[in-house]
């Protein structure tokens, strides 16, 4: 018994060993990565602090409207576990249901008045979030609720499934060629300049990604951590049996997570069509993986995790298309932000803000 | 016995897939009552209380729960008729605080005001709670996630309160806790349906007891004559000649 014990010490021991040099080897690699990270962007706010304010602006706008993508799945798969790859898809019909409405019930050509234009933003705004709430809620109950007792796999290849179908929805309504939303007049070329502080300029287009989205974001987690509906979901996050034994019908708040969900999109989409005026049908399927990417970064599953890491990925992307001093440029901003998602999974996987679950997530 | 019957469990067959769990198990508890359901593992115990409580339906055979059918009720509105569980594991919610689990309990329920006074009520019954109330389910011992667990079925005001194993796992002088106060619990006036392992301590409370083997109701009898019988003695309460 004694003997058996030591034998199988003297092996545990250099395995043990090798792990831990490899743990400090990664941790050192790590820190020197973030301290290139730094270095750089000292670098470029020292030699034009101007363009490094516009892009940390743009950046922080981006992050905002990718927070509301990233919000829809960390909260679906925070009470399903499952990553709903149709997500960026709704999201991008509601682009898509904002563009027809600012063409074709409003008209907006040249130069739309001020209020016309906020009266579309409304109203895209309520048809976007209706639409794309139910929509969502509308696939959860065709497409996963009957694949509830399956295994993992088979509801994540029907959301692939259901997000193609979305995108050919999407060819057969408006084409394969990207709409154009005419309402450019939001920013600085045409008039929307609001403030100047330096070369920096703050434009009209920016104030109004962040006024719709701080409000909404806020007015979630209010939602999650206080009201009725929220202790429900949270509950069925947590333990589906015990909040069904608690008198939550899990049914239906998994339904209303999934409206919520889809309510964030719908937002997401409007803001998307009136920032960069204009949308295709593919344009869901990349920002969904950049939203995605957000929310594993935060820590899946975590509501303000999912706002850190969209904020830090909206900023990573700028800094990398905009800075002036040795950027990569915009042909790597792909490779740049999948290669976190890669490096998170592998050396982080419950993210930034992530708990460490028993399940490892 | 001439009290009320609260619950009564008529020749239920319970599946889980294909495999037949429960073969015709049929039981009653009254009014004021500890009954006690123990056997061996796999015997049909858990999957008994998951019947009544909802979560997974019998097929055949009938559920009765003060007057009315609740067989095919689904496990939500359960809690609404009056009846909650402390289950298997303990299934607290681990991310959300004590006073967080115990709000949960309360959930289906409206009058505010009560629902505080309940509050102190399972704070009062288990004083190490209210020390921990703030802190996360997940990072209680053993014995404080029982607790919780209990409290939190009691915060529905039950009309019957289903506890299932809840000495799993706890060191000998936590279960004698645990228990003692669970017959407090009884004493105050709510019927207990007790699911055990620990048939000694069960017997030893409950008013009567049912042993279960395998997805049947082997003997059902007053708990005093269980601790006497034979059968009962060698096979669940580890006694050799």
């Amino acid at each position: 018994m004694k003997e058996a014990d030591l034998v199988s010490e003297a092996h545990v021991q250099p395995i043990r060993a090798r792990r831990d040099f490899g743990a400090h080897a990664s941790q050192a690699l790590g820190i020197l990565l973030v301290l290139v990270v730094l270095v750089w962007l000292g670098v470029n706010l020292v030699k034009s602090p101007n363009d490094f304010g516009s892009v940390f602006l743009v950046g922080v706008s981006q992050g905002a409207l990718y927070a509301l993508v990233a919000l829809g799945y960390t909260l679906v798969y925070g009470i399903l576990e499952l990553i709903n790859f149709a997500h960026g898809d709704v999201f991008m019909l509601g682009g898509m249901i904002t563009a027809s409405l600012v063409v074709q019930l409003f008209g907006l050509g040249e130069n739309p008045g001020f209020g016309i234009l906020i009266a579309a933003l409304l109203v895209s705004l309520a048809a976007a979030i209706a639409g794309c709430a139910l929509l969502n809620a509308g696939i959860e109950r065709i497409a996963y609720k009957p694949l509830r007792g399956a295994p993992r796999l088979a509801p994540l290849i029907t959301a692939i499934g259901v997000s193609f179908i979305l995108q050919n929805v999407a060819i057969i309504w408006k084409g394969t060629r990207p709409v154009s939303v005419p309402v450019s007049e939001f920013s600085a070329g045409h008039g929307g300049q609001l403030f100047k502080v330096g070369q920096v300029v703050y434009t009209a287009d920016r104030l109004f990604v962040l006024a719709v989205t701080v409000p909404v974001l806020v007015g979630l987690i209010w939602l999650v951590k206080f009201t009725r509906a929220g202790k429900a979901m949270r509950a069925t996050a947590q333990d589906k049996d015990a909040a069904a034994m608690m008198g939550i019908d899990v049914d239906r708040t998994i339904s209303f997570t999934f409206l919520l969900a889809g309510g964030l999109a719908g937002v997401g989409g409007v803001i998307f069509a009136f920032y960069s005026t204009e949308i295709g049908f593919s344009t869901g399927f990349t920002l969904g993986l950049f939203a995605f990417t957000a929310a594993v970064l935060g820590g899946i599953g975590n509501l303000p995790g999912a706002v850190l890491g969209a904020l830090l990925i909206g900023l990573i992307q700028n800094f990398n298309e905009g800075l002036a001093w040795h950027s990569p440029g915009s042909k790597w901003t792909q490779s740049l932000v999948f290669a976190i998602l890669i490096l998170i999974l592998v050396f982080r996987p419950q993210g930034l803000l992530g708990e460490r679950t028993p399940e490892g997530g | 016995m001439a009290s009320e019957r609260v619950l009564y469990v008529e020749g239920i067959h319970t599946f889980y897939g294909a495999i037949e769990a429960l073969k015709g198990i049929s039981l009653e508890v009254h009014q004021g009552e500890i009954v006690t359901l123990i056997g061996s593992n796999g015997a049909g115990k858990t999957t008994t209380l998951r019947s009544i409580n909802g979560l997974n339906h019998p097929r055949r055979g009938s559920i009765v729960f003060e007057g009315n059918d609740i067989t095919r009720t689904p496990a939500h509105e359960i809690v609404k008729s009056g009846i909650s569980q402390s289950p298997e594991g303990r299934k607290l919610f681990p991310r959300m605080t004590v006073s967080e689990n115990l709000e949960m309990g309360a959930f289906q329920r409206t009058d505010r005001l009560e629902t505080k006074d309940d509050m102190d009520r399972v704070f009062s019954l288990f004083p190490r709670l209210a020390e921990r109330k703030s802190q996360k389910a997940g990072t209680l011992s053993g014995g404080e996630q029982q607790m919780c667990a209990i409290g939190r079925a009691l915060m529905a005001r039950p009309k019957l309160l289903l506890l299932d194993e809840p000495s799993m796992g706890l060191a000998p002088i936590l279960v004698e806790r645990i228990f003692a106060i669970i017959k407090e619990i009884n004493d105050q006036g709510t019927p207990i349906l007790l699911v055990e392992q620990n048939a000694m301590m069960a017997l030893d409370v409950a008013s009567r007891g049912y042993v279960l083997e395998t997805g049947t109701v082997a003997l059902a009898d007053d708990a005093k004559a269980l601790l006497r019988n034979e059968q009962v003695r060698k096979t669940y309460l580890g006694e050799t000649d």
